[in-house]
């Protein structure tokens, strides 16, 4: 441990910092940074607020001109916004990270079993290790994919999974897991272009490890699930559109792999074969990265009023002709409420005890758990199963009366569509605050992005910290206000 | 290449451009009456709004045309679909739709000139005239085309960005021409015969001032400007140069040689290029200026609509 006193006279950056009664990544004790951040700290520790503030102007401009926003519709009128940037890294030794690898690809490859299964023989259903009443109550369950055969065997090609810090011991664990279209990766390469940009100087003094073959390493994915095994398959990536809130991501990542952006209006099945319109006539698809949500993907299957798919899409996959990552139906593994069975998923399908830790959750269609959750409320956080983002939540310990009474009919009106669990005293990581022009201590999750081929799981290092920028937040996400960090795992550190 | 992206890569360089020639024309028209002393014909604000085909529209929104509204309504107008920031916005737009197909660097440069010319406040630069505005304009399409030309690869995509400039650019020439022709030759009574400074003022909003004297080593004369901007082989913004610019961008997308054409767009091109490399000046005055440009525009249009049949538009399989 580094001992570095805050000089009284000019406290810079970290003047009036306290630690306060969370897991402080940073510093073990006041004033005590962890030797992981020992370097930074003294980096920080000795630059004056004004040129800490100008390299901050810089980022941000960077990230404008690039046009790396996300589109806000609360105000009626769809802003373009910038994602906050913070640019102080978060940083995590590599031992600890590789625990985190290790208990994530379990996690992975287990999903990965459920859905097969699911959409398969059902065994687990049939061993009765998860209530089959829970499945097919699913939201995001998708009747259309029971016994399909699915490319590879691969349905969670590419999965986002939240992590949080438990203030309490100090160890990750899974907030919830993302298998349908997670979203972010971008700004995990981009926040680490614009780092290295604006501080050139505190990346050189650190050995992080890189992050940038993420693109190649999706694209090497999708080629091998080509439907006619080509050598050069034709691969797109389907996007909702330019209005999307995550747009820049989809033209980001059809950029950096070299394959076509496309929207539905590009695409037309005819005898159960997806081609696009190109200006040479039509060109056959072998394999489609979707960013459009199952309900949108095909009006002829879901949703009939959907504007953003392709009609008869799910036909030319049902008959073998083309591949879609991540596979539709993956809803069922992601469900908030099949989250609380993930431990025994591992178990029956691994024969091995989870790596990573599970929030308590409790299950409002269990008549005790939902006793338990109708009495302790506030103090409760309580979520929509199949909602992600941030929406349809309860923070018990910030809302009012008239908000929990609210929660409370419709918790009791549709029991099965909410689980509760305790709040999670989330670590901090120090933070710019633009308003004092210091540095505070703010809460933060850690999103990474799993890769699937069906034999190995591959994580880039790190993945996307998302930051809290409200003082005393507890809610990362950016509808929600909230920011992003580079994250840094620095290599040999433990 | 998706038509998708050919389509907004074709209005992507026809919007640059058209922002381009509007600022041209403004900045230009707005000098020159700033240097005459006195304006012995009154001030003539029509000429500039029919070339940027709004008429009706103008009268909608305003009384009389002046030095004020005439600015707003062509430089910022949201209401004007042609107005300078109207373009830029919809280049914009875009861009942002095929950024994954542009170059990085020519998408950041057209978003930097987006939020740059959004810091204008209209009201200060009405007051202001508009030499500094139009000056980033013209300067923010000169690098965009830089940025293009040293980043974009060689392929389709470049030469629909290049058709979609060279057609807007032949057209506005086209426009400016007539219009400026129809009224400079055309003196109301008591304005009296128009002096030499209209016609540089024509001359100077594409840019041919210096070049025209080095061609004819002559005081300004009517004919030979038309001729400078109808027929020069090689001046960029003649009509002829830009119709060659089209046929050629043309040629590349279908692999075509010359001699032959591989759809409408192609044939049309060709019977326009027809026209303007072998008519001489003297027998398009004699027919008629305007009948002439009309014909050219009429074609112009055509060109763009057989682009969209050929490159564009899908009717979809039953």
């Amino acid at each position: 441990m580094t001992t570095l006193p805050v000089c009284a006279a000019d406290p810079g950056l970290f003047g009036g910092y306290t630690a306060g009664p969370f897991y402080d990544e940073m510093f073990a004790s006041q004033g005590r940074a962890r030797s992981h951040y020992s370097r930074l700290f003294t980096k920080l520790g000795g630059m004056a607020p004004s040129q800490f503030e100008e390299r901050r102007k810089l980022a941000d401009l960077s990230f404008l001109l690039q046009g790396i926003t996300f589109t806000v519709y609360s105000d009626g009128r769809g802003t373009e916004r910038l994602f906050p940037f913070d640019l102080i890294p978060r940083i995590l030794p590599q031992s600890e990270w590789e625990r985190i690898e290790r208990g994530l690809s379990q996690r992975v490859v287990a999903l990965n079993l459920f859905l097969q299964d699911v959409y398969g023989r059902q065994l687990i259903l049939k061993d009765r290790k998860i209530p089959a009443s829970l499945v097919f109550s699913c939201r995001h369950f998708r009747r259309e994919m029971v016994g399909l055969e699915v490319p590879h065997g691969i349905y969670t090609h590419i999965c986002g999974i939240d992590l949080v810090r438990d203030s309490a011991s100090g160890e990750f664990m899974v907030l919830e897991d993302n298998v349908r279209t997670p979203s972010g990766v971008s700004y995990v390469l981009e926040n680490r272009l614009v780092m290295t940009r604006t501080f050139p100087e505190v990346f050189q003094e650190h050995e992080v490890l890189p992050v940038n073959h993420y693109p190649a390493e999706l694209s090497r994915i999708l080629r091998s699930v080509s439907p006619r095994g080509e050598s050069d398959p034709q691969i797109v990536l389907l996007t909702p559109g330019i209005h999307n809130s995550a747009y820049f991501e989809h033209s980001f990542l059809a950029q950096q792999m070299g394959i076509e952006l496309v929207e539905g209006r590009d695409l037309v099945v005819d005898g159960v074969v997806v081609y696009m319109k190109t200006i040479n006539g039509l060109k056959r698809v072998d394999v489609i990265y979707r960013r459009v949500d199952d309900d949108f993907i095909d009006p002829l299957c879901f949703r009939s009023d959907s504007m953003l798919g392709v009609p008869g899409l799910m036909g030319a996959y049902r008959a073998g002709n083309i591949a879609l990552v991540n596979t539709p139906g993956n809803g069922v593994a992601d469900d908030k409420a099949i989250y609380a069975y993930v431990p025994e998923l591992i178990r029956y399908y691994l024969g091995e005890d989870p790596l990573l830790k599970t929030v308590e959750t409790y299950l409002c269609d269990r008549s005790d758990h939902l006793s338990h959750v109708l009495a302790n409320l506030p103090q409760l956080v309580v979520k929509s199963v199949g909602e992600s983002g941030g929406y349809g939540m309860l923070m018990g310990p910030s809302a009012d009366r008239a908000q929990i009474a609210d929660f409370r009919d419709k918790i009791v009106a549709e029991p099965r569509n909410y689980i509760a669990q305790p709040i999670v005293p989330l670590s901090v990581v120090p933070s710019y605050d633009a308003t004092s022009e210091r540095i505070a201590g703010r809460h933060v999750d850690l999103r990474p992005y799993c890769l699937y081929d069906g034999q190995n799981v591959t994580i880039v290092p790190g993945g996307l910290t998302r930051v809290a920028l409200q003082q005393g937040s507890l809610v990362v996400n950016s509808s929600q206000g909230g920011g992003s960090k580079d994250t840094w795992i620095l290599r040999g550190e433990c | 290449m998706l038509s998708r992206i050919a389509d907004s890569l074709f209005w992507l360089g026809r919007y640059i451009e058209r922002a381009e020639d509007t600022a041209r024309i403004l900045d230009v028209t707005f000098h020159t009456l700033l240097e005459q002393k006195q304006q012995p014909f009154g001030v003539r604000w029509d000429p500039i709004i029919s070339m940027a085909g709004e008429e009706t529209l103008f009268r909608q929104l305003y009384n009389e045309p002046n030095a004020h509204n005439v600015f707003e309504f062509l430089a910022f107008s949201p209401n004007n679909p042609s107005s300078i920031m109207q373009c830029i916005n919809k280049a914009r737009e875009n861009a942002r739709t095929i950024r994954d197909r542009i170059s990085r660097e020519m998408w950041e440069d057209l978003n930097g000139l987006y939020f740059s010319l959004g810091r204008f406040d209209p009201q200060e630069e009405i007051l202001a005239g508009p030499h500094r505005f139009c000056g980033r304009v013209i300067f923010g399409s000169h690098r965009f085309h830089g940025v293009s030309d040293a980043t974009l690869p060689r392929d389709e995509g470049w030469e629909f960005l290049r058709v979609g400039w060279a057609l807007e650019r032949a057209e506005m020439t086209a426009r400016l021409v007539d219009v400026q022709y129809r009224t400079l030759l055309e003196p109301t009574v008591e304005a009296g015969p128009p002096d030499n400074h209209q016609w540089m003022a024509v001359l100077k909003s594409v840019g041919a001032y210096e070049a025209y004297h080095r061609q004819y080593h002559s005081p300004i004369d009517p004919a030979r400007v038309a001729e400078m901007l109808i027929l020069h082989p090689r001046h960029p913004r003649s009509i002829r140069f830009s119709s060659t610019e089209v046929q050629s961008a043309l040629r590349a997308i279908s692999n075509t040689g010359p001699g032959s054409y591989a759809n409408e767009a192609e044939r049309l091109a060709g019977k326009v290029l027809e026209r303007l490399r072998y008519d001489r000046i003297d027998e398009i005055l004699q027919t008629g200026l305007h009948s002439y440009l009309t014909e050219i525009i009429r074609l112009f249009n055509s060109i763009g609509e057989a682009i969209a049949r050929s490159y564009f538009y899908y009717a979809l399989p039953a």
